[in-house]
């Protein structure tokens, strides 16, 4: 009976632990150095409020790269997300200009965002083109929009209210000192981060614990036998881009708010970084692989890489030069990992 | 043997099944019976159109003209969803494993178990999984691992297992043993004739004749798209079914054998 006895473990956490652990383990230690090695370059690195700006700005990465997730564990790939990010953008600072509350006009960019993606999987699965053309073609589609409906100059003056999503923070502290500038005791959790965290939650959710979820996988492992499962690999599959297009309007909300201004030229090469942090995280392309927890470790190594060498005055090409090694390095882990 | 009454409903009645593809007539009108509790051998070369005539069954593939009655009532089969709504189950020659799951995760795929929330059950499916393949294999022990990781007996138990744990009717077997060594082989066969005094009809897709002779209650033989004979067990001979397979007829001389008199 002790053959049975091991089945009292959850299948999938299992699962995930003997395939997944070493890959993440790495990336986690892999994230661990970079932050000490910043630390002990710059002193400032390694504070609240650094922390609290290395999270802000690897909100919009992150959000990206839980789309992207999982696109890549069905086996496909989403390179509209960038353009996506700004074509919601512009959607929504458009409605606001029009007179819609902000509110509801985020909305508006969020479903802009939803709709590319749906359309991405009907081309994918409906008209058989593959997910790197298809997605190739919606993102010059939707950034071309952009520009056409903003004449490619940014829209600004769109109220405090737009700003709040942002720049906003949760358990701010401030200390009223009776001058011009308060004491900021806290600089509290920006939203972003907390939009982050929530969107994670759930997406670790559906992927575990859902159905969906479970249909995710099983089309990108073998797509034939989940169809001859009776999976809707069909449905699946456009559900996977239309969450990814959505989760890139959200971004691209949280992103414009930030800069108070809608910028159409924004989120370009976004796709890539999507990318990178979920295979830096231990998904595969090749499909069936992958995990929310993975793609939020591959997209703080790649924020905390950025800021880090921002701090060190490092320019942005040589930070380029190095997320790059990174990628192949993770991959090459991944690759060793496998052989075993 | 299990001989049927004339009077009897069958399970499955293909009528005049067609399948092409551009000009080459893969299944060229043929039809097919499959009673309660009768295991029939479906025979021919590679290219004669039997996985293809299966497939149309099982609903991975579309017919171009024909209609399949399943318990005496026309069946509207347009995806493998479909085909297992009613009790038709297939287990395919590549096994339709999704190899990055684990056995539970592959054995419930479509038709997981949910809890009240509507949250996957996975402890309910690895008890059900434990269950099942207690009675197929207990030797098994990897259930947590994907299935990648499995050799092909244990992937093959997987499928079977897949395809009789649910309210199966009609089973679809393509080539069951091809990957199996002698034991698991002989496993099969066990199973084979218990869901057949179950009631279940199976369509048994083999290039082996022994296992054809030893399991099959009838043979059906295709030959370049079309049912060139069906015939029962006892009225054949090894060399009869060569001969179907091989030319598309019986041999000249050919009288059923059960009704040969003893010489």
């Amino acid at each position: 009976m002790a053959v049975f006895d091991r089945s009292a473990a959850p299948p999938l956490m299992t699962l995930k632990l003997t395939a997944g652990s070493f890959h993440k383990l790495s990336a986690l230690l892999t994230l661990a150095v970079l932050i000490l090695v910043f630390s002990f370059g710059n002193a400032a690195f390694f504070s609240v409020n650094n922390g609290l700006t290395v999270l802000l700005q690897t909100s919009v990465i992150g959000l990206l790269g839980i789309g992207m997730t999982l696109v890549i564990i069905t086996g496909g790939i989403d390179l509209s997300v960038g353009s996506v990010l700004a074509l919601s953008g512009t959607i929504t600072g458009l409605s606001i200009k029009a007179g819609v509350p902000v509110a509801p006009a985020m909305m508006l960019g969020v479903l802009t965002g939803a709709a590319c993606g749906a359309f991405n999987g009907f081309v994918i699965t409906k008209m058989r083109i593959t997910p790197f053309v298809a997605t190739l073609g919606m993102m010059l589609i939707a950034r071309g929009i952009a520009l056409q409906l903003t004449g490619a100059a940014p829209i600004s003056r769109l109220g405090e209210t737009f700003g709040i999503l942002g720049n906003g923070s949760l358990f701010r502290i401030v200390e009223d000192t009776g001058g011009i500038f308060p004491k900021v005791v806290f600089p509290g959790i920006p939203y972003p981060a907390i939009l982050l965290v929530v969107v994670a939650l759930l997406a670790a959710y559906l992927l575990n614990r859902r159905q969906t979820g479970r249909h995710i996988y099983a089309t990108g492992s073998n797509e034939e036998a989940a169809r001859l499962s009776g999976v809707l690999v069909d449905r699946t599959k456009i559900f996977a881009y239309t969450l990814s297009g959505a989760l890139a309007g959200l971004a691209g909300n949280v992103l414009m708010s930030r800069l108070v201004t809608v910028q159409p030229n924004e989120g370009v090469m976004y796709e890539l970084d999507a990318i990178a942090a979920a295979v830096i995280g231990g998904a595969s392309l090749m499909g069936g692989v992958g995990n929310i927890s993975g793609t939020m470790i591959g997209a703080f190594i790649i924020g905390v890489l950025r800021n880090g060498l921002n701090m060190a005055g490092v320019s942005a090409f040589i930070q380029q030069i190095v997320i790059g090694f990174i990628v192949i390095l993770a991959v090459y882990v991944d690759q060793i990992r496998n052989r075993r | 043997m299990t001989p049927h009454t004339p009077s009897e409903t069958p399970l499955v009645q293909m009528i005049d099944i067609e399948k092409h593809f551009g000009g080459i007539r893969a299944v060229n009108g043929v039809s097919l019976d499959l009673y309660p509790g009768e295991v029939v051998g479906v025979l021919g070369h590679n290219g004669a159109g039997k996985s293809c005539l299966m497939r149309i069954l099982s609903g991975a593939m579309l017919p171009n003209e024909g209609s399949i009655r399943v318990n005496g009532e026309t069946a509207e089969i347009h995806n493998p969803h479909d085909a297992r709504d009613l009790g038709i189950e297939t287990i395919y020659q590549t096994l339709a494993l999704a190899d990055h799951l684990n056995a539970p995760s592959n054995l419930f795929l479509g038709r997981e178990l949910k809890t009240r929330l509507g949250n996957l059950d996975d402890h309910k499916m690895m008890s059900e999984t434990v269950r099942i393949l207690k009675r197929l294999n207990p030797n098994f022990k990897n259930l947590t691992d994907p299935v990648s990781s499995l050799s092909g007996g244990q992937r093959q138990v997987i499928a079977i297992a897949r395809a009789i744990y649910f309210d199966v009717k009609i089973l679809i077997m393509d080539e069951p043993t091809a990957a199996l060594g002698p034991s698991e082989t002989a496993m099969v066969g066990k199973l084979i004739k218990q869901l057949r005094s179950e009631g279940i009809g199976i369509l048994l897709v083999s290039h082996d004749m022994h296992d054809v002779f030893e399991l099959c209650d009838r043979v059906i033989v295709m030959n370049k798209g079309q049912n060139v004979g069906s015939h029962p067990i006892e009225d054949v001979t090894k060399d009869d079914v060569l001969s179907l397979i091989i030319k598309g007829e019986l041999p000249h001389d050919w009288v059923p054998r059960s009704q040969e008199k003893p010489q």
